[in-house]
């Protein structure tokens, strides 16, 4: 099933070395690569062999999955016939029941050391229950399944880090994969949901050169999560100048000013959502006017409302926004230092969104 | 039903008046490398999709690169569209796939991008399969 390379799978389509080139351009860009790896990313995958992936879905919504078919580069059939073995995956698989059951086992049979497991949703501890799989609890399986598994990719943030089944008071104790699988490599990929090409990129990572990318603390790939959405934000200038918008429909927000006093949590979140984009690259959340809510960092649902200001030091913006045009980074980075610590404060207290949160002008004296 | 395409409906975007610092800093890469291309005959490309553009800034940079003597259309897994700027060394390659959508656009400052010669693993293939009597 799996014994051809892909470079094989492309000539035997009658593709030349043209589209394949083509391909590999496509390819270093969705990996976030520069354009001076194309010829290393070809030169990987003339001898590449497809992956077998088993995609599991546990406590989840189906937005990952949404999410992963409207990949256009690759899309998904090219991800699904071309990339890798996509050998079960109960949404988009053909068979059911017995069926669906038996080509997981075949899958891991045949490729038993070697097959990449995706999973998304995150696994109720507590009360098994809440989600089964062909009478399998989503423990069982993700531990039978793991066992032969090379590394295991966690997609969204439930699936990474708990998610919304784990958001207080968490009913059926729900768990991250991370907190589960401790003896493979477990790759991070969060999001609600995660951008589409990020998903099919960290699996093109794989398939070009048969290891993990490199990841960050969290277990992200740094690649894609490196940097904070508000360091990529084209409206960081606007925060340096200390330019906010202060209402969704007052003139800073008509002139695409910063987000920030909206709620906007950009600076303490890490994610490609400026540079990748959306819907095709259409647009991103800041780009149509909105903050962004931070879905791809732990306990966002837990971390108060989506429309208050991260606390930058004492309120004092003017002042802070001179200080950011003086030092630049440095500011956003003791901003996200000390709003993770708010964070995890609002975390422990479980601050409710009340409508007393949309009514933006009430916290600003 | 109707059946109005994205691109039929009427919405009116009006880029902000600001600057981003985005053009600035991508300009003085392609400046840099120009040098670099004469100087060195050293080829660079640059990803387009990499970047973080505000609204209407990507358009801006290729209004002010514009359009020079030559563009060359490739047609395989979908088409590509490559085309020199009125700066000569300065290319924009865009990669479509089957259906059309966009899924590579560089800059490429280079005498001509590599893909638009013929490639050896082909020419062999041609070679194999070429009859002197048709």
């Amino acid at each position: 099933m799996n014994k051809q390379t892909l470079f094989e799978l492309l000539q035997q389509q009658g593709i030349t070395r043209r589209g394949f080139m083509k391909y590999c351009t496509a390819l270093t860009s969705l990996m976030a690569l520069p354009p001076s790896m194309i010829p290393i990313v070809a030169n990987a995958l003339e001898s590449a062999r497809r992956p077998s992936v088993i995609w599991l879905s546990f406590q989840e919504c189906t937005g990952c999955t949404e999410s992963l078919t409207r990949s256009h580069s690759p899309t998904v059939e090219g991800l699904i016939f071309d990339h890798i073995s996509l050998d079960y995956h109960h949404t988009l698989q053909a068979a059911s029941g017995d069926a669906a059951e038996h080509a997981r086992e075949q899958a891991m049979k045949d490729n038993y050391g070697k097959y990449l497991v995706v999973v998304d949703g995150s696994i109720p501890l507590g009360d098994p229950g809440y989600s089964t799989i062909a009478g399998i609890s989503n423990l069982d399986m993700l531990n039978e399944t793991v066992a032969g598994a090379a590394a295991v990719i966690a997609v969204g943030t439930c699936s990474a880090y708990g998610g919304l089944p784990m958001a207080d008071p968490n009913p059926t104790g729900a768990v991250s994969v991370t907190s589960l699988i401790k003896d493979k490599p477990v790759i991070n990929v969060p999001g609600c949901p995660p951008i589409p090409t990020v998903i099919t990129g960290v699996l093109a990572h794989y398939l070009t050169f048969g290891s993990i990318p490199e990841l960050d603390e969290l277990g992200r790939p740094k690649v894609f999560y490196g940097q904070s959405i508000h360091d990529r934000c084209y409206r960081r200038p606007f925060y340096d100048k200390g330019l906010f918008a202060e209402t969704f429909d007052d003139e800073g927000a008509k002139k695409g000013w910063c987000l920030y006093r909206l709620g906007c949590k950009g600076p303490m979140t890490y994610n490609a959502c400026a540079t990748l984009k959306w819907n095709q690259q259409t647009s991103w959340p800041v780009e149509s006017g909105h903050g962004c809510l931070g879905c791809s960092e732990p306990n966002f649902w837990d971390a108060g409302s989506f429309y208050k200001a991260l606390s930058i030091p004492d309120g004092d913006y003017a002042k802070a926004a001179g200080y950011a045009v003086a030092t630049g980074v440095a500011v956003g980075a003791a901003a996200g230092f000390v709003n993770r610590k708010t964070k995890s404060t609002a975390v422990s207290q479980h601050t409710k969104v009340t409508v007393d949160d949309f009514e933006l002008n009430k916290d600003k004296k | 039903m109707s059946s109005e395409a994205l691109a039929d409906i009427k919405i009116q975007v009006e880029a902000p008046e600001y600057d981003s610092g985005n053009l600035h800093s991508i300009l003085s890469e392609i400046k840099f490398a120009l040098e670099q291309l004469l100087e060195q005959k050293k080829t660079h490309s640059i990803d387009l999709r990499a970047m973080p553009w505000s609204p209407g800034e990507e358009d801006k940079l290729e209004q002010y690169l514009g359009r020079g003597e030559i563009s060359v259309e490739l047609n395989a897994l979908g088409k590509s569209t490559f085309y020199e700027s009125r700066f000569s060394g300065i290319w924009i390659v865009t990669h479509y796939n089957q259906e059309d959508e966009i899924i590579g656009k560089l800059i490429e400052i280079t005498t001509m991008p590599e893909m638009i010669f013929s490639q050896y693993e082909d020419i062999k293939e041609s070679l194999e399969n070429i009859q002197i009597q048709p």
